[in-house]
């Protein structure tokens, strides 16, 4: 050291500085032992996590057909506009949001809504922007690509329902799977991820799982803004099966036009063929169009026929098939009778009851529509006689109503295959709040509850499958609109990651009818009072139909019980045909417009003749009509 | 001003430090390959590298004594440039307006040229000091030196850039007799009062959220948002990381600057995509190179027979052992994000020409370290 200056200790000094620094030195080699070999591949997995991402493909959803392979529902290509959530991640994307609004015509709040979705949930590469973009979007997109990179267009099948608002009940729609419904077992079990589309409603949402393909995925190289660099991997999706229903689209369009051409325009009509169970044609109306949920919830349009749909209160979301509750009024004396005989509050042989032009229950009269005398069982349904089934019902006794509401299942749903059924309302699930609330089941509750009104309120479902019974000798069928799935292919090689096995066709899984015992003399005075009510002047009588003999109840109830006073009666008419070796059984139910025989017979006539135009070439069955002998007297 | 060549001057001529230079340097050519191969940032370096070697040599062979002594003269003209910066010849990237450019010579970064002759003007001032402790005019002429490129700087705005020049004037005061109770409690006053004004200076505003952000992402960098300003810090760890042992040897279409996930991965960050390409055994090769490389400095200043000489290489010493901290220290997530190049291995010519001239310094003084 040449410069000699000990108060200042120089060279010290100097040792100190280069000490100093090869201490940081080694302190970064500490960190870099630390962050390479103790933790190295951790990071790896982090970066490899980062760069490789999976693109789903979606896999096309079954179709759905008629009976007879007619399309009800498809699914055809659209494109969607897609956001990547990967350059999304270092902008603030509320900067996006008015471009994105002009250039897709979308409603800021939406995309909005969309933009903070995809932030929260990291996780996910993609989500769609725009369902069935346009040409004008699509170009759109294209011509902005620099700018935003994160918006790309990718086919995906769109589901289609051709008849609109036809069927829209039996059908259901489909949608994107809801956050609540992410939450839930049933789902999660599933797999099911955000933005999954799934069925809603209807043999979408009960076949969901047999329906739904199974997605493929490309797996990919992406950078740092998510764009596909290469490809490392592609799985090709297995598409769903096919669901062949009972549907019979020409029984179906004939229902939806008679309840179109009603008086109120709100009502039911089903067909089912009594044999098996099979829904033949299930209308409700005012009914909804499926096409609207699954494009149009993404269009400020769309969701504005939405919002209509579930304000309107005529209510066409609801299926009034099976989660409408009317009083059955006089049809409910089918079950009714059958139940008497069964249980031996009449007989065969005799089955007389006093008419009387009505009843006096304490100081209370209650009427009959005419004077009957004393009517046998059959005369009693063909002119549908009230005071008759007063005095049956008190001689059943509440108890005795209660054994055949158990017999026909009006004490539990149908098990239709389509989610959502009601259970019908009766005196069995009355009685113990009414006997809580007024201390005793009075007669008057009986005698109201004998012609189906006051505490008796049920599914159209219901009704129809406990009157079919009969017709059937007792043989009560599960109803359902599922007749058979297709089976599919396997996808890829077994063994393989990718490989997904063959899916079986399959029938349906209740074939087998409840059996409730009835002698056939019991069978023949229940059916040949219901054969007169068309056939031999009864209540139904104006819709005979020459050489095909239907054997029916009428019912007009009254629903001032429900609040809405001065609305006028719902009209009701049950059946099955040919009356004696039935092939079909209609129900009908026009709300809100009177006499069960002038309104609701008609529209169930027409489902008769198309059934005899369609199955038979307009030529009723043979043996189907039978002596006018049969005709109930006094 | 180029003296004649002698003999004896090539055979005191200092190959290990010049080779060991170019070494680093060349070693940073391949990593700016890895970076971004599909780019001509490399070349550009082949290119950057034979000028600053150009620069080394007129430096190397010219007497550093008159320059010292021409040091105000370079002083000013680098305030110039840094005043040149500032006005419509100045380009603005990124928010700083750090660059000038002007014709036939192109674009480049004053604030990095301006430390040399900074150093210079140090270096003559604080030799001209004979002995005894510091006094504080002493100091605050030290202070006024270091006051003018800094505060230019800080218009532009650059702190990266402000905080290397801290360094120089830091080792000349140590060494220049400052007492040790001073820098002592130098160093316990800053312990304490760093805290102080980050915290002072967040609660008032004046720290902005994107630097407290980058601070956060130091201190706890799970919590912090890794799509925000936290990203660059995570980023750059699970590249090193990603590196192990012996690194990802080529697979450069997976690689961290290849997908865009690194940013600035040739410039700011190319001591991670060291790390990502040669792993541990290639860093730890780099921080021995540099760790030999400030050796052969300091060992030049011990043998220096004249102050300012000493004070020169020891500055150029602490302020380039100071950037290889402050900006490895950033890739390997200890330090915040801040823009300062690695030494000799970030792309870009203003920094390869001011640290090959600053080295040339080096070499000159020890070439003539027996003359007089």
């Amino acid at each position: 050291m040449k410069l000699n200056d000990y108060t200042q200790n120089v060279g010290m000094r100097m040792i100190v500085i280069q000490v100093v620094a090869f201490v940081l030195l080694t302190l970064l080699g500490v960190r870099l032992y630390y962050l390479q070999i103790v933790h190295g591949d951790y990071w790896s997995g982090r970066a490899e996590n980062q760069r490789v991402r999976l693109i789903p493909i979606p896999a096309p959803r079954g179709a759905i057909l008629d009976r007879n392979g007619k399309i009800l529902v498809d699914s055809r290509p659209t494109y969607n506009v897609v956001l990547s959530n990967e350059p999304l991640k270092t902008i603030d994307v509320s900067e996006r949001v008015p471009e994105y609004a002009r250039g897709l015509n979308l409603e800021p709040d939406f995309v909005t809504e969309r933009l903070n979705l995809i932030k929260k949930q990291n996780e996910f590469e993609a989500m769609v922007l725009k369902e069935s973009a346009t040409m004008q979007d699509i170009a759109w997109v294209e011509s902005h690509g620099l700018e935003f990179p994160e918006l790309r267009i990718e086919l995906q099948p769109q589901r289609f329902y051709p008849h609109g608002t036809m069927l829209a009940h039996v059908l259901g729609y489909v949608g994107e799977i809801s956050p609540k419904q992410l939450e839930q077992d049933e789902y999660k079990s599933r797999g099911l991820r955000p933005g999954d589309i799934i069925g809603k409603g209807g043999l979408e949402q009960s076949y969901d799982q047999f329906l739904r393909g199974r997605p493929g995925y490309r797996k990919v190289l992406v950078d740092s803004r998510g764009r596909v660099q290469s490809e490392i991997e592609v799985v090709q999706p297995q598409a769903g099966q096919d669901l062949l229903s009972t549907i019979d689209l020409d029984l179906q369009t004939t229902a939806e036009q008679q309840l179109a051409a009603s008086v109120t325009k709100r009502g039911v009509l089903i067909a089912m063929d009594p044999n098996n169970g099979e829904i033949l044609a299930l209308a409700s109306a005012p009914s909804f169009d499926p096409n609207v949920f699954t494009q149009g919830s993404k269009t400020p349009e769309g969701r504005r026929q939405i919002a209509a749909y579930w304000q309107d209160k005529d209510r066409p979301l609801y299926n009034r098939a099976i989660q409408g509750k009317y009083p059955p009024g006089s049809t409910w004396k089918i079950p009714e009778s059958m139940g008497a005989l069964q249980q031996g509050a009449i007989t065969v042989q005799n089955s007389n009851m006093t008419c009387g032009g009505g009843i006096t229950i304490g100081n209370k009269f209650t009427r009959c529509m005419g004077s009957h005398g004393s009517p046998p069982l059959s005369y009693a349904i063909t002119h549908s006689c009230d005071g008759y089934y007063y005095r049956l019902a008190l001689k059943m006794k509440i108890e005795g109503l209660i054994q055949m509401i158990e017999t026909f299942d009006f004490d539990k749903r149908s098990g239709i295959d389509i989610p959502n059924e009601k259970v019908s309302e009766t005196p069995k699930s009355w009685k113990p709040l009414v006997e809580k609330r007024e201390g005793r089941w009075s007669d008057i509750r009986t005698v109201y509850a004998s012609i189906g009104q006051d505490t008796v309120v049920v599914t159209p479902i219901s009704l129809l499958r406990a009157v079919a019974s009969i017709g059937m000798h007792g043989k009560m069928y599960v109803p359902h609109l599922m007749k058979e799935f297709k089976p599919i292919g396997a996808m890829g090689e077994e063994g393989s990651s990718d490989y997904f096995a063959a899916r079986p066709g399959f029938g349906f899984d209740r074939p087998e009818p409840k059996l409730i015992p009835m002698t056939d003399e019991q069978y023949d005075v229940v059916v040949k009072g219901m054969w007169g009510v068309v056939q031999g002047g009864g209540t139904g009588a104006g819709i005979r139909i020459p050489g095909f003999d239907i054997a029916g109840k009428t019912g007009t109830a009254q629903n001032s019980s429900l609040g809405s006073n001065g609305a006028k009666d719902h009209a009701w008419f049950v059946s099955f045909a040919p009356a004696f070796k039935p092939e079909i059984a209609v129900i009908g139910l026009i709300e809100n417009v009177g006499f069960g025989g002038t309104h609701a017979a008609p529209a169930v006539k027409g489902v008769y003749e198309t059934f005899i135009a369609t199955r038979h070439g307009g030529v009723p069955p043979a043996d189907a009509s039978v002596e006018p002998r049969l005709v109930a007297k006094r | 001003m180029v003296a004649i060549i002698e003999k004896r001057d090539l055979r005191d001529f200092d190959w290990l430090t010049t080779l060991l230079a170019i070494a680093i340097a060349a070693f940073g050519v391949w990593q700016i390959h890895n970076a971004l191969p599909n780019e001509s940032y490399w070349s550009k370096q082949i290119v950057g590298i034979g000028i600053a070697l150009f620069a080394f040599f007129v430096i190397v062979f010219s007497d550093y004594r008159r320059i010292i002594d021409l040091a105000p003269f370079f002083y000013g003209f680098g305030l110039l440039l840094l005043a040149l910066v500032l006005t419509p010849l100045g380009v603005e990237v990124n928010g700083q307006q750090a660059w000038v450019k002007l014709p036939v010579i192109g674009q480049f970064q004053p604030s990095e040229f301006a430390k040399i002759p900074t150093v210079l003007m140090l270096a003559r001032y604080f030799g001209q000091k004979k002995g005894g402790a510091l006094t504080i005019r002493e100091t605050l002429v030290g202070v006024a030196i270091l006051a003018g490129p800094v505060g230019l700087i800080m218009l532009e705005p650059d702190a990266g850039q402000a905080i290397t020049y801290f360094p120089l004037l830091a080792a000349v005061l140590f060494l220049s007799g400052i007492k040790v109770r001073y820098v002592i409690g130098g160093l316990v006053l800053a312990a304490i009062m760093i805290p102080t004004a980050y915290y002072v200076g967040v609660q008032t505003g004046v720290i902005k959220r994107y630097q407290q952000e980058r601070i956060n992402a130091i201190l706890d960098p799970e919590s912090v948002d890794p799509r925000g300003y936290g990203y660059h810090t995570v980023q750059s760890v699970i590249t090193v990381g990603k590196g192990g042992i012996a690194g990802i040897q080529g697979d450069s279409q997976t690689s961290q600057s290849v997908l865009k996930f690194l940013p600035e991965p040739q410039t700011d960050f190319i001591f991670a995509v060291t790390a990502e390409n040669t792993g541990f055994v290639g860093c730890i090769s780099l921080l021995l190179a540099y760790a030999l490389l400030l050796s052969r400095m300091i060992a030049g200043a011990r043998e220096a027979n004249e102050r300012p000489a000493m004070l020169v290489i020891m500055s150029i010493a602490t302020a380039l052992a100071f950037q290889i901290f402050m900006n490895m220290g950033m890739a390997l997530g200890v330090l915040p994000v801040i823009g300062v190049p690695l030494p000799l291995m970030s792309a870009g010519l203003s920094a390869l020409l001011t640290t090959f001239c600053a080295i040339g310094f080096v070499i000159s003084i020890r070439m003539r370290r027996f003359v007089n």
